[in-house]
């Protein structure tokens, strides 16, 4: 994750990174399964089915905490 | 329904939920059930459309709208409407900015209008004023319940998108009733809402053509049909059947 322009926790990969998507959400305890409609990833534990991720143009922001 | 006048019917809501409520589509699918359960109509699938992610617009998570149809008595159109505007208001998250979108295929003057709305929600920033605009030149009901309601422009655009036939995927997962993960086209046809099996590619495949049925499976709206995709998985999972339902991934872009 970096820290953008407004504060934010962004993911550093794209929208297409699955495995680096899977091993952040692997290992985050705030992970929070999303809505059925919502999920996009094959593996479930991944940012890309967190209830906490936000999209972004390219990527997305962790709302996890706020 | 009660032998009137029967009306067709596009309902689509947007931006009800924050990070910790129930999402769009289980408002969208208490609404419709809501149609069946008052004896007001028929409620056909909820669809989400995806619409335009960009920092300049006040999304809470995903930016989709959530639609379905129906096929309701005209008489029951303001109690539907009534409910409804009641319901987003009730039941919206804190923090959120409600939009109700209700239009009766009938009423719509310029079908394309309303399509293309939809069609640039999808790239481009819009505002509420040309939302409600539209809306009203098409005879269309527009309603925001709460915060800034913005959530009409996604609901107009959600109602263009499933009106065009040609965006979204289907809400819930179908299913389908098989031995070793196993059915037909014939059999799915069958079972479900689906209209068409097809791959990816657009090919449409034959009633008897064995297909792989995986634990998630899901329809899309294509050429206003509810299609089933799947893709060429050449024996992958089981011998001699060559297709198989689609994977969450392949199907993130519809």
């Amino acid at each position: 994750m970096l820290i953008n322009e407004r504060g934010e926790r962004e993911f550093s990969g794209t929208k297409d990174d699955w495995d680096a998507a899977a091993r952040l959400a692997a290992n985050c305890r705030d992970f929070k399964e999303d809505v059925e409609e919502e999920m996009i990833a094959d593996e479930f534990r991944s940012c890309f089915n967190c209830r906490f991720r936000r999209w972004t143009e390219t990527s997305f922001v962790c709302r996890a905490g706020f | 329904m009660s032998g009137g006048v029967t009306l067709k019917i596009l309902v689509c809501i947007d931006d009800t939920d924050n990070m910790e409520s129930p999402g769009t589509g289980h408002l969208a699918s208490s609404l419709a059930e809501a149609v069946e359960r008052f004896g007001w109509g028929q409620s056909l699938p909820v669809t989400r459309h995806q619409l335009f992610v960009h920092p300049d617009i006040p999304y809470t998570s995903h930016n989709s709208a959530m639609c379905f149809g129906a096929e309701i008595d005209e008489k029951r159109l303001d109690s539907l409407i009534a409910h409804a505007s009641d319901y987003l208001t009730l039941e919206s998250a804190p923090g959120s900015d409600p939009g109700l979108c209700v239009a009766c295929f009938d009423r719509i003057t310029e079908p394309e209008k309303l399509i293309r709305f939809g069609q640039r929600a999808k790239s481009e920033i819009l505002a509420k004023e040309e939302a409600y605009e539209l809306a009203h030149f098409q005879g269309i009901h527009l309603s925001e319940h709460g915060g800034t309601g913005q959530g009409v422009i996604g609901a107009l655009a959600g109602a263009g998108l499933r009106l065009s036939g040609n965006d979204g995927r289907l809400k819930g997962k179908l299913k389908i009733r098989c031995e070793n993960n196993t059915a037909t086209v014939g059999e799915i046809l069958a079972q479900t809402v689906v209209d068409t099996v097809m791959s990816l590619g657009g090919a449409v495949l034959r009633e008897d053509e064995p297909i792989y049925v995986a634990d998630w499976v899901k329809a899309v709206l294509k050429d206003g049909k509810y299609i089933l995709p799947v893709y060429f998985s050449d024996g992958k999972y089981s011998q001699g059947i060559n297709w198989s339902t689609c994977t969450k991934q392949q199907l993130r872009d519809y």
